[in-house]
Parts: structure tokens; sequence; C-alpha cells
């Protein structure tokens, strides 16, 4: 269906070759993996994947010299991404025509589907397979020494500034909480070649400082903007909602976001507050295949 | 009320007069002679015009009035994803289509004339319709082509032999006595490349095709280094001269798309700008932008003809800011290359040659399995939003994306790729501008900075007015000034914009249209004619 659709649009070249390379492989849809969101067989693939395939793909599934990375940082799945029960199929028959061998034989079949489950775990949002620590240690160093809820709020508990966390584990990879935490630059793109269906909402969370037009200034953080308007969260948690003829000018402040998080805290504090972020948000449904297919 | 019988009868007498005038008009048109130069009351092809130039004769709004804009009406188009098509309009009918399909309406109040739907019914995205004699042009989705009476929607003819094809979605072109349409893939499996089909305008018999991969016997066969040719996808519609007899497309990228370790040599005719004999399909000349592509960069951006003195030398000009970053001056009568100029500030995929224009790719911008980051990305420095040119300012108007991408390799294998990303690195995230190029020099004139649009984005208008009709990814339209791209207007329709504007009259009176999303957006100068008459 994927393919009919991608060829009738047509224009985007790139879809078709992709979704046809993704096609070649007869879509198997085998028994749910019994390992699936089971922590110790996640470990034990963990092992598994580290013996036999990491010298390929590089460590946690992000590309190596030879092989393509399996877990990406993005926050949308790949046009042709392979889901879980293709990618169990090429670690047992391989994948004809690249350097990846069939492991069927090689391996226990059972050591396969623990890789899967690994793998699985590593592609699914924090929520499926939080990170380890003391949840409750981890909530304290949120509120007290991490300073985070003196910006973000956790199910109305907290500031304005930045982004409402409460959902945080459910919306992201556990690798990129802790990217957002640790590194500088740690913005996620998408695939290029993807159309947008809807208009999506600024969430670069830019802190400005604004001289109006009629005197005076404004400091805040950006919601949103346009070639005409500008929507801002200003210091005094007001809305202030401008055309761009009433600001004179405006300068981007550096990021509020601390990002050495890694060194503010020590590293079980650092640990434990990941384990705590990672379990914030609601479990959704499982419909990451059908995810898939709504992309070009 | 109590008129409603003798309004019905002078309804209907109006009606049928204006049938008549309309089918005298369409048949004193010479079949060489479908369309004026310049698009004016009507916008009868994507283009405005066989020039692609966008630039319309409509002088009723100006930079002294577009500040009094207002919206006129919105049609909402059901049953698509999305709209990518220009609407056409002639006789104040505006004909908006999708595959399969097409809505008629009074382009003045938006209100449905007539409906065509033919099975099966597709949400696709498609780009357009044709409209010539008295009739409309579509293309289908299992590959046919439709022509159908412009005052009823009642199917004429449906195309008739030729080989199997699927076509693009791009709009066909009407000129000659003949219909032109193009597609990715000959054939109905696997890649057959890309190709060009004519068909009789009267009767929808199949008359010839062009293939963008070359086939045996062709010299050209030996620029894939043994490989079975692939890819040189079609899928936005050509220019046509009528004087030249010759018709003008962009051929898209050689396949596999990212990975050119299996096809050694330039590829021909991929990611080339061809021009072709309108009567029997053979090539007249080539010219190829990006020799052995590795990043996606189609030519299939719109072909603008224009003549104006060339260094001294009047020239009949092919006109083309391509998807690499160079900005292309052809002489279009024989393709000799006169100019490449870079558009955007960051182009180093490779290197053009400034005496023949050849493309000479880096080695070092190959993609990679780790992933290399390259200038301009796969997206391009521009894509297929419409460019526009105004002879009066001599200012050529193109969407452009400044920023970089990654490309990547799924593995070392011949054939291998994946995808492509926006570059990571801060000052190569992708921003879009409505950019002005000095036409003959390709110097930057000025920007319109499209804030927080940044990938692909809506085509351009200009006209006799004096603006440029300037929407935005991010549902923004505005009007510009067309010498110094100054805001004079602005809408916001709330979604987001990927097809290219148009403008027409009606009853003396300039419209602007769009399609945003499912909707179709139309503006233009307070007046009272649809004001309701007050009773005494």
């Amino acid at each position: 269906m994927k393919l009919t659709k991608a060829l009738a649009i047509g224009f985007v070249i790139s879809t078709t070759v992709l979704s046809a390379h993704a096609q070649r492989r007869a879509e198997p849809s085998g028994p749910p993996n019994p390992f699936a969101g089971n922590s110790q067989a996640i470990a034990q693939g963990e092992q598994a994947y580290n013996q036999s395939c990491t010298s390929c793909h590089g460590p946690n599934g992000g590309a190596g010299e030879i092989g393509p990375e399996i877990i990406h940082n993005l926050s949308v799945p790949l046009r042709g991404e392979l889901n879980d029960d293709q990618i169990l199929d090429v670690i047992r028959n391989g994948a004809p025509g690249t350097a990846m061998p069939a492991w069927k034989g090689k391996l226990a079949d059972d050591d396969i589907l623990k890789i899967g489950a690994f793998l699985h775990a590593l592609r699914g949002t924090a929520i499926d397979n939080p990170l380890p620590g003391n949840v409750a240690h981890g909530e304290e160093i949120f509120w007290g020494k991490g300073q985070c809820g003196s910006c973000h709020m956790l199910s109305g508990k907290g500031a304005l500034k930045g982004p409402d966390l409460s959902n945080v584990a459910a919306e992201y990879k556990s690798n990129l909480i802790v990217d957002a935490l640790t590194k500088p630059n740690h913005r996620v793109y998408g695939d290029g070649g993807v159309h947008l269906r809807s208009l999506p909402p600024m969430d670069t969370y830019d802190a400005v400082h604004i001289t109006l037009s009629g005197g005076g200034t404004l400091d805040g953080v950006l919601l949103n903007q346009d070639s005409y308007s500008l929507q801002l969260l200003g210091d005094d948690n007001q809305l202030h909602l401008l055309q761009r003829a009433q600001v004179r000018a405006l300068t981007v402040k550096p990021a509020l976001m601390p990002t050495d998080y890694d060194k503010r805290l020590t590293k079980d504090e650092f640990d434990d507050l990941m384990a705590f972020l990672t379990r914030q948000g609601r479990k959704a449904p499982a419909a990451s295949a059908s995810r898939n297919a709504e992309q070009e | 009320m109590k008129n409603f019988a003798s309004a019905w009868g002078r309804g209907i007498f109006r009606t049928l007069l204006m049938g008549t005038a309309v089918a005298l008009c369409a048949s004193a048109a010479s079949a060489q002679d479908v369309y004026p130069a310049q698009p004016g009351k009507d916008w009868p092809i994507y283009g405005g015009s066989y020039n692609n130039q966008r630039y319309s004769s409509l002088k009723e709004i100006t930079p002294a009035n577009a500040g009094n804009l207002q919206g006129k009406w919105t049609y909402h188009v059901e049953g698509l994803q999305g709209l990518e098509s220009v609407p056409v309009v002639v006789n104040g009918v505006m004909y908006v289509s999708g595959y399969n399909r097409i809505d008629a309406l009074d382009a003045r109040t938006g209100n449905v004339v007539w409906r065509f739907r033919r099975q099966p019914a597709t949400p696709a995205y498609q780009r357009g319709a044709a409209v010539a004699h008295n009739r409309v042009y579509i293309t289908t989705n299992d590959g046919h082509v439709l022509a159908l009476d412009a005052r009823t929607g009642a199917q004429i003819w449906e195309s008739k032999g030729g080989p199997k094809v699927s076509f693009s979605g791009m709009p066909p072109m009407v000129a000659n006595g003949k219909i032109l349409v193009a597609g990715n893939r000959f054939g109905t499996v696997g890649d057959g490349g890309g190709f060009i089909q004519a068909y009789d305008e009267q009767t929808g018999e199949y008359r010839w095709t062009w293939r963008a991969v070359p086939e045996n016997g062709d010299p050209a066969l030996d620029s894939w280094g043994g490989h079975v040719p692939g890819g040189g996808p079609i899928w936005i519609g050509g220019a046509y001269d009528p004087e030249l007899k010759l018709v003008y497309y962009g051929t898209g990228q050689p396949n596999p798309q990212w990975s050119g370790k299996g096809r050694p040599g330039d590829n021909l005719y991929s990611d080339c700008i061809v021009a072709l004999d309108i009567d029997t399909g053979k090539l007249k000349w080539y010219f190829q932008n990006t020799p052995h592509d590795t990043h996606d960069y189609d030519s299939t951006e719109i072909i603008v003809l224009a003549d104006m003195t060339f260094k001294g030398k009047p020239r009949k000009l092919a006109l083309q800011a391509n998807r690499n970053g160079y900005y292309y001056i052809l002489d279009r009568t024989n393709g000799e290359f006169l100019q490449a100029t870079p558009f955007v500030s960051r182009v180093d995929w490779g290197t053009v040659d400034p005496k023949t224009g050849k493309g000479q790719p880096d080695p070092a911008h190959e993609p990679t399995v780790k992933g290399t980051i390259t200038c301009p990305s796969t997206a391009g420095a521009t894509n297929w939003p419409s460019p526009a040119y105004n002879p009066v300012t001599g200012l050529f108007y193109v969407t452009t994306t400044e920023g970089c991408g990654v490309n990547t390799l799924a593995s070392s294998a011949p054939d291998s790729e994946t995808s492509y990303l926006e570059s990571p690195r801060d000052k190569e995230a992708w921003q879009l501008y409505t950019r002005a190029i000095d036409a003959r020099t390709g110097t930057i004139k000025w920007d319109y900075k499209q804030v927080r649009s940044n990938h692909y984005g809506p085509g351009l208008l200009t006209s006799e007015g004096g603006i440029v009709f300037s929407p935005e990814q991010f549902g923004q339209v505005s009007v510009l000034d067309a010498k110094t791209g100054r805001s004079l207007w602005h809408y916001n329709t709330g979604d987001l914009i990927t097809a290219s504007p148009l403008t027409y009259s009606v009853d003396g009176h300039q419209y602007l249209a769009i399609a945003s999303g499912t909707n179709i957006f139309t503006f233009g100068l307070p007046d009272r004619s649809t004001a309701v008459e007050k009773k005494p």
C-alpha cells in the first residue's frame, strides 16, 4: 500500500526508491517478541548485541564504519525504516548484497529475540524502557539541586518558561532526554524528505530581549513567530502578543537551558534524575508501525 | 420570488449566450497559438503562459493599493490530503484538479459550477490541469489523459494507445495540437526511467514518447559505465517556444539516488535541461546541470523562457535556478551555455566550469555510511516552487532555501541508500527566502525572509502592476513591491502552502489566488460588486 501510494504521488522521487528499498523484503509479521519490555532480557540483549553487532553498527546501534545506524536521534521514524519484525528477519537471514550476514544458526534464537527486545527499547520512547536509578531521589534533584522546577512544570507544579515535562518520557527517547541535559547542540532534525501535514509548533524556546518601538523593553521566551507577529511568554509570566511593527529590535539571548547537568550533578544524582524523568508520561498505545506509513 | 420563473429563464438564456461566445472564441484560436504570450484575464496553464514567466499583464493591484487587499472567497477541496496544484482560470471559471478529478468554480465567488470524479478516488498530491479550446485536460493515476468539456465536465475522450506508463501528476501542456504529459516510470513496474509523451489534442491518440534514459544505439548509454540506466524522473511541467517549436523540460536524478559507485560516468540524460521537437519528440539539445549526481539534484525546477539582450547581443534565453545552487542562463535555440552563478551562500557539492558550464562533483562530498554534509541539501537551493521573471524590474524571483544537509548510505553496497537530513550545524539550518536575482548577472538584489519557513515552500508570481505575490510555507501570503521586496500586505491562511499562486480577472477585477492545505484562497481589492442591494 505504501509503495502504491508513494508512486501515485510521484514527485517525491526519493520516496519511491526508499519505499522500494524497504519493500524488497517481504514484511514478516510474526508473533510479538516475548522478551519485549522485559528489563532482564533487554540487558541480556544488550550484552549479545555488544558481542556480535557493535563492531559493524557501532555502540547502541548508532552507526559504525561498515553498518548503518539502527537507532537514530530523530524525532520521527525515517521513511523505509524497518519495523521490529523486519529487523528480526534481517538478523536471522541477513541482508543480501551487503556485509550483513545471516545469524540464524550462529546465535540462539532466544538471543536474537533478546537483541530485538534491546533494539526495540532503544527505538521506543523513554517510557518503554526507563533508565535505571533511584526515582524518588531523582524527584528530589528535580525540585532541589537541579532547579528544573524553576523553568519546567510537572502536572501543574513548577514554572512556565520551559516546556512542560509532564509527558516527556512518552514523547522522547531516553538518549534525547540525556542529550538535552548534557549537549549544547542537541537540536533534533527530522527526515529531510518528509512533507509536513500541518503547521508544527515552534519548540526552540528562544530567550529573547525585545526593545519596543513605543519605548520600553520585554524579556521572555518566544512561543512562536511569523513574518508579521510574535508570541512571547514574558518573564512576568504573562503572554505578550506583538506585531513586528511594535518591535524595534530583538536579540536572542544565550539559551536558558543548562547543558552541563552531568557536571553539575554527581553521577548518581544525574542517573537518578534520568530515572525520574524517563518515567514522566503516559504510555501510548502501540502504533509505531502505522506512524511510519503516514510519511512520504 | 414572484420573478423567479422569468429570472430562471433569463439565466438560461444568458448561459446559452455565454456558452456560444466561449465556443466562438475557442474555435477562433489556431492550434499553433493556444495561449497569449503573457497571462492576463485568464491563467490557463500551470505557468500562466508557455514561457513560465508568471508575469501577468494585470495592473489593478499595485504597490499603492495592495494594502487594501481583502479575502474574497475560500473553497475547501474535499477528499485530498493536500493541494500542490495551481488552479487554472479561463473565462471566469476556475478549475481545481486532483488525479481523476476536477472541481469547476465560479472564479468570482468560489461557487461550484460542476464536479468531475473518476474512479479510483485518490487523495494523492497532484499538480494541475490545463484548459484550451473549451476543454480541460487532466491525467489519471492509472496512466490516462482525459479531455473534459470545460462547460459541463462531460468526458470527451480518454487517451488511447502508447506504452503503459505512470504519470507523475504534473500538469499537462497543450501545444501545437498535442497534449504533453510526463512521469517517473516508463512501464508499470520497476525503474523504466522518466519520460515525456504526446497525445493528439483532438482525439487523444498516442503520438510519441521521449525517454530520459538512453536506449540502445544512443551514445549517451556510454555515460553509465555499463550500468543499466535508471532515473531521470520528470515530475514538473515544461515550457514551450511556439516559434522554435521546441518544448523544454527538466529531468531528475539518476538511480540509485545517493550512491554513484555502480554507475560511473555522467549518467545522461539525468539532471538535464532538454529541448525536444514538439512534432516528433526527438531530442534537439540537452544541457546537464549536475553530471554523476549523488545528491538528488533534480533539474526539474521550472524553466523560464525570456528574450533579452545578454552581453550586448539579443538572445532567446532559457533561465533556471537549479536545485544544485546555481542560476543558469542558456541560449534556448541551441542549448549553448552562457552563464552560471550561485544564488545561495554555500555551494560545496562541486564546481561549475565558467566557460562550459560543466559540473564537476567533489568526491569529498560523496554520501557515506557515516553521513556527509553537503550544501545545498538534497531539498535543494530551490525545488518545485515556480519562480517568476519581471522584464520591467529585470528581476528573477525565486523561493530559495539557504542551508545544508546530510546524506547517508545504509551500507557500503553499490546500490545502498537511505535518506537525507538537515545539517545539524547551527548556521546550516534551513531557512526560506523570497529572493530577487538580477536576471542577467545573477546578482542577489533583495531578500524577503519567510520567518519559520524552512522547507520546499510555495512559488511566486509578478505583474505589470509592480507586485510580487509571495506565499510562505508556514501559511502567510504577502504582496511585495517587485522593485524593493518591501511587504505591502499579508494574510495568514493558517495552513501549509506548497503550491504556486495565480492571478486572473473577472468583470475587470483582479484576483490573487493560492492553494493552502486543502483550501483555495482568493484575494482582491474592495469593491461593491458582491454587495447585496438594499431593497427600497
